[in-house]
């Protein structure tokens, strides 16, 4: 760094990479960073959509209060939740199908079309239609489903308005809304892993289950950490399921800090309260994503 | 998990937090010019039906005159309050601008609104029934009116009744709260899943306070003390709302009450006794004819009470024709107006021109009931306070709770301190800046 010459040619790619990445960084600062500073600031006051009352500083009472209301709180909880349940279950089932479809089977396309179609379809006309589906009472789809391979046995319930069920059926339809893109980009994965890796395997002998978790599986090490990434990043935003479905209930078993920071700014005007929760929301969701990063990387050190 | 969440929600916190502001900077400028003589109109996109009688009258009302015409803009029912909150701190509203009747105090309360009561025609408000003028007062002045008012009651099955041998109860003679519980049991017996009752669980958010807080005001309880230092805590969870509210729940809990989830409980008369509003009435006269009864709400202590209220019109404080505005909402209150629309809708017409026309409100009609209720003085408008959202919003989650068991004061203290902090928080709502220079206007 000492050295002139390093130092202006460090400048030179500098300037470029700066020109390069500005349209870009322009858009983040002004969509992410500016609106997150933004929201810090309001969080310390207590601005009101509409209010003819002054603004005032008030300090951490919004961040005291929203860790003081037990909705917040059961928010939170469900965010990790629903994190908890779909990460695994999405980047099985995308890793399941991916395989599958690489088994370069007549028809592949068709299967991948199909199962990225979901991932096209915006996510509030997949919301309307499985409230179709979990429609309640025997003529409700999936009521008439389980009634069908349980052989009588099921009795209609109302997913929705169930409190065991309510977080389970939208987890189920969210799995199946996402699964197709992250099953692309798995196979993206799957599909760039050499052919010699497997010969050399099947030269030591071995077969199906020592071939996926000896070769398949350490090859798509970097495919996978990116699919549990985004999955995550994406399930903290739980938000238009629940807004078109559940309303949060039955008794907050379905809420999500989104939603509850929604419900905040658009039914009560309060924007300083909304605001302090996407803050802890943000500082949240970068935590996660931060651990797991460095359990990542530590991986690959070991490995 | 979605793609389109991330860029939906990336767009709200745009608006929310760089375009808000820019807003709020610019709205102190001159608004820019709208074309020259248009009133504007916002109005919410309800039922099909509505949607064209509405459609129907702007255009009879600018096919009558040639200087000043109406322009009428249609905006969906589910997030109306929002987007005109929004248009709001735009400094963007219309002219005339349509919402619902609890919604009322805190537009004016924000210095939206202007006051109606000299710019309608004396005779007009003269017409109007006594509820909607209760509604549309705040501060003293008159601000909104509506062209039609709602009615609440007890839908009943007269075959089911007889049977049981239960006495057909009246406004003078109305059940009593034992009288009431008896009646669940007796009907129960003779039904095959002792589901007797439709409280319209499967209907979510404003109904919830809509059609049980009279049961809590007949009990002697409230949402909120209506007095002008409003407070809820001991009045929502005081005994008798507390009151109210558990013998709700041992009806719920009971097993009386039928979830009604395919919303069709009293119109295949499974149930025999039915909570139910005007909106009700064609399906429940067409499945049940001659045996349709409609009935007053229980009497828990204090008297039947009943519901009132429902959208209605106001002139914008910023207004440019405010006169012409305030024309038009005249139009939409002469009686064939009002005849049609509450003909489309089935709501009780709001003026007492229109109410002796009409076929179902008339003095006799099968939905006088609802006009004697709202002119007798046994409905109750929601709280009149600009904390009305944040009332409405707390007592639906406390219900929530309640019905699936939880215990009845801790839900209501819940929600009544919650919502004494958001009265406290905007200090009372005292009425200052803009508001205060309209309501002296």
């Amino acid at each position: 760094m000492s050295k002139p010459s390093t130092r202006r040619r460090l400048n030179d790619q500098t300037r470029a990479g700066w020109l390069l990445a500005g349209p870009a960084m322009l858009g983040l600062g002004l969509f992410i960073l500016l609106p997150f500073l933004a929201a810090l600031g309001m969080a310390f006051t207590n601005l009101r959509l509409g209010s003819p009352l002054p603004l005032e500083f008030v300090g951490l009472k919004q961040f005291q209060r929203i860790f003081a209301d037990p909705e917040f709180l059961r928010a939170l909880l469900n965010n990790l939740l629903f994190a908890g349940m779909i990460v695994p279950l999405q980047t099985a089932l995308a890793l399941g199908l991916a395989l599958l479809l690489n088994q370069g089977l007549r028809g592949t396309v068709v299967f991948r079309t199909l199962f990225f179609m979901p991932v096209v379809f915006p996510m509030s006309l997949v919301a309307v239609v499985w409230v179709l589906i979990y429609a309640p009472g025997p003529n409700g789809m999936m009521n008439g489903f389980l009634e069908l391979i349980t052989l009588g046995v099921w009795e209609p319930r109302d997913f929705l308005r169930d409190p065991l069920l309510a977080m389970p059926a939208l987890v189920l339809l969210s799995v199946w809304q996402g699964a197709g893109f992250q099953m692309v980009i798995l196979l993206a994965g799957l599909q760039q892993i050499p052919r010699e890796l497997y010969e050399a395997a099947t030269l030591d002998g071995a077969k199906g289950w020592n071939r996926f978790r000896y070769v398949t599986l350490p090859q798509l090490r970097n495919a996978l950490i990116f699919v549990v990434m985004i999955t995550t990043i994406l399930a903290f935003r739980l938000f238009d399921q629940v807004q078109i479905m559940t309303r949060g209930g039955p008794n907050g078993v379905t809420t999500t800090v989104m939603y509850e920071a929604v419900q905040a700014v658009f039914t009560r005007q309060q924007v300083a309260r909304a605001s302090a929760m996407t803050v802890v929301f943000f500082l949240m969701v970068l935590a996660v994503t931060w651990v797991q990063r460095r359990l990542a990387r530590q991986e690959r050190e070991v490995a | 998990m979605t793609r389109y969440a991330h860029r939906r929600m990336t767009f709200r916190r745009f608006l929310l937090f760089v375009a808000l502001p820019l807003v709020l900077a610019a709205c102190n400028g001159e608004r820019s010019g709208a074309a020259g003589d248009i009133v504007e109109v916002w109005a919410h996109a309800g039922q099909d039906s509505e949607r064209r009688v509405l459609r129907d009258q702007v255009a009879r009302f600018n096919a009558r005159q040639s200087g000043i015409q109406v322009r009428l803009t249609l905006i969906p029912e589910g997030s109306y309050n929002a987007q005109v909150q929004a248009a709001a701190v735009a400094g963007d509203l219309p002219d005339l601008l349509e919402f619902d009747g609890p919604f009322l105090y805190s537009y004016v309360w924000q210095g939206r609104l202007q006051p109606l009561d000299a710019l309608l025609p004396a005779s007009v408000q003269a017409d109007l029934l006594p509820s909607i003028i209760e509604q549309g007062t705040y501060q003293d002045r008159l601000w909104s009116v509506g062209t039609f008012d709602s009615g609440l009651g007890l839908y009943a099955d007269r075959v089911q009744l007889k049977r049981a041998g239960i006495r057909i109860p009246s406004l003078e003679a109305p059940w009593d709260a034992a009288e009431f519980d008896d009646i669940l049991e007796r009907l129960a017996g003779l039904d095959a899943d002792g589901r007797v009752l439709d409280l319209k669980l499967n209907y979510a958010g404003e109904w919830i306070t809509y059609g049980l807080s009279p049961l809590i005001q007949s009990a002697g309880g409230d949402l909120i003390d209506r007095t002008d230092d409003a407070r809820a805590e001991g009045v929502l969870d005081g005994p008798s709302a507390v009151g109210a509210m558990r013998r709700i729940q041992s009806w719920i809990i009971g097993g009386r009450v039928d979830p009604n989830i395919d919303d069709a409980a009293f119109a295949t008369r499974r149930v025999a006794l039915a909570l139910g509003g005007h909106w009700n009435y064609p399906r429940y006269s067409e499945r049940l004819g001659d045996d349709l009864l409609l009935l007053t709400l229980p009497d828990l202590g204090q008297g039947p009470k009943t519901g009132q209220g429902s959208w209605c019109w106001a002139v914008t404080a910023d207004s440019r024709y405010p006169e012409a505005a305030a024309g038009f909402l005249a139009f939409l209150l002469e009686p064939e107006q009002v005849l049609a629309m509450t003909a489309a809708n089935g709501a009780v017409p709001a003026t007492r021109a229109a109410i002796a026309r009409s076929p179902l409100y008339r003095p006799g009609g099968p939905l006088d009931l609802f006009v004697t209720q709202l002119e007798g003085g046994y409905s109750v408008l929601r709280p009149a306070t600009p904390a009305y959202p944040v009332i409405t919003a707390e007592f639906q989650k406390a219900f929530d709770r309640i019905r699936s068991g939880a215990d009845v004061h801790a839900a209501l203290h819940r929600a009544a301190s919650v919502i004494d902090t958001e009265i406290a928080d905007n200090r009372g709502y005292p009425l200052v800046g803009r508001a205060r220079v309209e309501a002296l206007r």
